[in-house]
């Protein structure tokens, strides 16, 4: 089916890279690189040019947060599913904010796997219910914590937008989202997308706004590569 | 009394002791020799002189050895100063002492009442100081303001030592708990990461790997990822207490519901609750998971869902099994046949909070339960 997606597989773990490897390849993928180590993931990824990369949130190396930073610097437009076998809530969150944008807990079954690597390479966002109510509750905290601050402008969830994030985090499918709301499923995975957007949005504007503070990058010049 | 091995502050402070004993021996001294001429039995002066030197020196290793640290020693202590105290009646003489001479151990006889109040805390203090200021005033048989005020001032010294003393000692043991766990959480941290490289890994893969077959594979891949979740949920395990208020994380006391078929979900960050709110919402969701595994097909999933407004918290329990009529649902409440639901809403009834219940046939069922921060008392 989908015979020309190039994905690589980031994972320090040998077992479980070449499993999810032959799952992909067995699936149609084609699996052009695979690497244990964030650092040397960035590099070979430059090469390798793959449009989806499976990511291993906790790498010996580097953390996740940096892996997709180097990624999208390296190869602009790459999608990133994030698999992690802990339930570590904040370096999920991070992740996310810096850019992932799906995330599966590796103890997902072959088929959820693999509808979440097709879905990421349409270009989807993958969230489970857990994401949801990470992604719903950093709304509720930058809300609270920085009203104070005018130039902060919080990101809001619309009221229909939190209305399908409470939804997907209490384990309604997309489908079942639309039944209820009454809308159609695209419109449902419009909102879903749209929340990861302003949340990643507001994270890149709050890491311009704390380099030009700290003299990092000087107005008018173009951030070195 | 002092325990038998030498905390962190107890060492220095009997240094301390030794090294006032020594200096108060040498200002006795130097008194001494000034005022020999005017004693009554001048030659008696000089052993109780060499008894007081050869007293400082004993108590000196004495007291370093935290095992002497007993009531014999501080019983001999103060009976030894004591004795030296009043020999000054026959060494000095009455009229001597009348007309102002200082005794013989002046200044010396603060030292054993100082211990008194190291070892054994303020009444320890408060008993040797009472003891030593009635010694003193009857030695001197002055009793003036003066003469009262050395007494007071040797009760108001021992008072702060003993003080003093619990004090650090409480700082102390804090420091060795504080100190205590920080291994524990580190060693936690380590095995945790332990787990995740190895095991968990291992077990994700192996129930992945078997999910679609038959038969006992199916099985052991079911039995693997069951204890994936555990694992999971161990390891990742917040700490569940906040040391300075009386709250609970309430994610942390529902994270170990989590299982292959139970998701939670929630915000990063704790959310914290007053203890009992917090125990009260937990027995809630336990009993609301409980009903589910009694009622409905095995494997049916459950989703806990925390949410942590301003001022009310929000946990929904959801399932996908087979929901309940609506009408059903109203006719069993009403007759009382609801037991989890009457319990649930009891439960947080009590807490001043609502329960919302949605179901619909092949709906599954959302248990919504709503709590303010603060309760309504």
């Amino acid at each position: 089916m989908s015979a020309a997606i190039r994905v690589m597989v980031v994972d320090d773990h040998p077992m479980w890279r070449e499993g999810v490897s032959r799952d992909l390849a067995a699936a149609g993928y084609d699996v052009v690189a695979t690497s244990g180590e964030g650092r040397q993931a960035v590099r070979i990824a430059a090469a390798a040019r793959p449009d989806v990369v499976i990511l291993d949130l906790q790498l010996p190396d580097v953390s996740g947060v940096e892996v997709i930073n180097g990624l999208q610097t390296e190869v602009p437009g790459v999608r990133v599913l994030m698999l992690s076998a802990s339930g570590e809530q904040q370096d999920v969150l991070d992740a996310m904010k810096a850019g992932a944008t799906g995330y599966l807990l590796k103890s997902a079954g072959l088929t959820d796997f693999l509808d979440a690597v097709s879905r990421t390479a349409a270009g989807d966002t993958v969230f489970t219910p857990g994401l949801a109510g990470l992604v719903l509750g950093e709304f509720r905290r930058l809300a609270v914590t920085e009203p104070a601050d005018p130039r902060a402008d919080a990101p809001k969830l619309t009221e229909r937008e939190t209305e399908v994030l409470r939804l997907v985090a209490k384990g309604l499918s997309y489908r079942q989202i639309a039944e209820r709301l009454v809308l159609s499923h695209r419109t449902v995975q419009n909102h879903v997308q749209n929340t990861l957007g302003k949340l990643q949005l507001h994270n890149r504007v709050e890491l311009t706004r704390y380099a030009l503070q700290n003299g990092l990058a000087p107005l008018g010049e173009d951030p070195a590569p | 009394m002092a325990d038998a091995r030498d905390s962190g502050l107890q060492a220095p402070l009997w240094r301390a002791i030794a090294i006032y004993r020594l200096a108060a021996l040498a200002y006795a001294a130097f008194l001494v020799v000034s005022n020999v001429g005017a004693y009554v039995r001048p030659m008696l002066a000089w052993p109780t002189l060499a008894l007081m030197a050869a007293w400082t020196v004993v108590t000196t290793y004495a007291y370093a050895d935290p095992a002497r640290r007993r009531p014999p020693l501080l019983v001999a202590d103060l009976l030894v100063t004591i004795a030296v105290l009043t020999a000054s009646i026959w060494v000095v003489g009455r009229s001597g002492l009348e007309a102002g001479l200082p005794t013989l151990a002046v200044a010396w006889h603060v030292a054993p009442v100082i211990c008194w109040a190291v070892a054994g805390g303020r009444r320890g203090g408060i008993a040797a100081a009472l003891a030593m200021g009635a010694t003193d005033l009857i030695v001197r048989a002055h009793y003036d303001q003066a003469a009262f005020t050395g007494a007071v001032l040797m009760l108001l010294a021992a008072i702060a030592v003993g003080n003093l003393v619990r004090i650090a000692e409480v700082g102390q043991q804090r420091l060795e708990r504080a100190i205590e766990l920080e291994a524990t959480t580190r060693e936690r941290e380590r095995l945790a990461r332990d787990i995740h490289d190895s095991v968990l890994q291992v077990l994700a893969l192996v129930k992945r790997r078997g999910a679609g077959l038959d038969g006992e594979a199916g099985e052991l891949a079911r039995l693997a990822g069951e204890q994936e979740a555990a694992l999971r949920s161990l390891v990742a395990a917040r700490q569940v207490s906040d040391p300075v208020a009386d709250e609970l994380d309430l994610m942390a006391l529902l994270e170990p519901y989590a299982s292959p078929v139970v998701t939670v979900s929630g915000p990063a960050g704790a959310v914290r609750l007053p203890a009992r709110i917090a125990h009260e919402l937990r027995a809630a969701v336990a009993a609301a998971v409980d009903n589910v595994e009694k009622h409905c097909v095995p494997g049916t999933k459950v989703y806990l869902f925390v949410e942590d407004e301003p001022d009310e918290v929000i946990v929904t329990v959801r399932d996908d099994g087979c929901g309940i009529e609506p009408d059903r649902l109203a006719q069993a409440e009403a007759q009382g046949r609801l037991g989890v639901v009457q319990s649930i809403r009891g439960r947080v009834a009590d807490l001043g909070g609502r329960v919302r219940i949605i179901s619909a046939p092949g709906e599954g069922t959302e248990v919504e339960m709503v709590v303010r921060r603060v309760p309504i008392s």
